[in-house]
């Protein structure tokens, strides 16, 4: 069912991926054309024609709209392409930035800030890019359903004598008991959770306070 | 800068049209082809100086289209043109004797400056 599953993923993954290729051709035609009507303005600078700021207004916001596009589109066609080589070397720093990018929507509408506090230093693994990111996924998903608006989430990798570890906790603004979640093993995510962590050959925990799930990795999945 | 003769090969035409018109208005003498083949005899009847090409083209892709290029004129630099995803080729292509490789969506200025700086390391 596994490999199943694994040959599923890594056709959505290559259809993504050439589709965000296409993507970003689309930008890049958007880019060169108000580009260019950019350098028509400045060639005409001392020339005024009617509306000329809300031309340049414009043209401003495309360009501000293709840099998001082109930023979520490179975090897509990363996301499309971790199937490729699976397990292999992974930075969890870098994992756990990746993911920060792929929840920003959903933290965004709970008015949740999501940041990561890397490692002074990578911290690279050997393991399933994808079954890892949907972990790091889950753990924000978690926070994220008992809260009802603001806050904060932080990812932190960290390496402990010869453990690899992410610590995924809940700053709440205010110290309110009312703002404290539920029991984070009450979620019924908890379980996919936990299914992912074993399938990576870690495990994951929570300290009971409901602010904090700690998931640890070992150096190599073939261990 | 002198004037430069360059050639830009890319499969989406208005692309390369648009980015050539902005190339010409910078006083860079720019000709484009839309495929690999295109782009060879385009070279071969008056090769430019620098040839801009997108790695990932239908027909003769570009890591091919810069092998044929380094064998029969060395001298001519090669900026490739790659997606976030195909990172990879770029380094290939680099290997392969290209100069540099650039991420689109472009930015006019980086390019420049890459293609100011190949001409710079000309021997």
């Amino acid at each position: 069912m596994i490999e199943h599953n694994e040959k599923e993923v890594a056709f959505f993954g290559k259809i993504t991926a050439g589709f965000t290729h296409e993507i970003k051709n689309i930008l890049a035609i958007i880019k060169e054309s108000s580009g260019l009507l950019e350098d028509i303005l400045a060639v005409t600078e001392d020339e005024a024609f009617p509306h000329k700021d809300k031309f340049k207004k414009s043209l401003n916001r495309i360009l501000n709209q293709i840099q998001r596009g082109d930023d979520i589109t490179t975090h897509l066609n990363k996301f499309a392409h971790s199937p490729d080589h699976s397990p292999t070397r992974v930075d969890l720093n870098e994992m756990a930035e990746q993911v920060i990018f792929l929840a920003h929507r959903l933290a965004r509408l709970k008015n949740v800030d999501l940041v990561a506090s890397p490692h002074d230093a990578s911290i690279m693994v050997k393991t399933h890019p994808v079954a890892l990111q949907m972990a790091l996924f889950l753990s924000i998903e978690i926070f994220l359903d008992s809260i009802t608006s603001g806050g904060k989430i932080i990812l932190s990798p960290r390496k402990v004598r010869n453990k690899h570890i992410v610590r995924i906790h809940h700053e709440v603004a205010m110290p309110d008991v009312s703002h404290i979640p539920p029991a984070i093993s009450s979620s019924t995510r908890w379980k996919s959770l936990q299914e992912a962590m074993a399938y990576l050959g870690g495990m994951v925990e929570t300290d009971g306070t409901a602010l904090e799930i700690l998931i640890s990795l070992p150096e190599s999945i073939d261990e | 800068m002198n004037i430069l003769k360059i050639l830009l090969v890319d499969d989406e035409e208005e692309f390369v049209t648009t980015l050539a018109e902005r190339l010409e208005l910078r006083g860079i003498q720019t000709r484009w082809a839309t495929d690999g083949e295109e782009a060879i005899q385009m070279i071969e009847s008056d090769p430019p100086q620098i040839v801009i090409l997108d790695v990932m083209m239908p027909g003769l892709g570009g890591l091919e289209v810069l092998k044929r290029i380094k064998a029969q004129h060395p001298q001519i630099h090669v900026i490739l043109l790659t997606g976030h995803g195909s990172t990879k080729e770029g380094i290939v292509g680099m290997r392969l004797g290209a100069f540099d490789y650039l991420m689109k969506p472009l930015d006019i200025e980086e390019l420049i400056k890459k293609m100011q700086e190949a001409i710079k390391s000309r021997p």
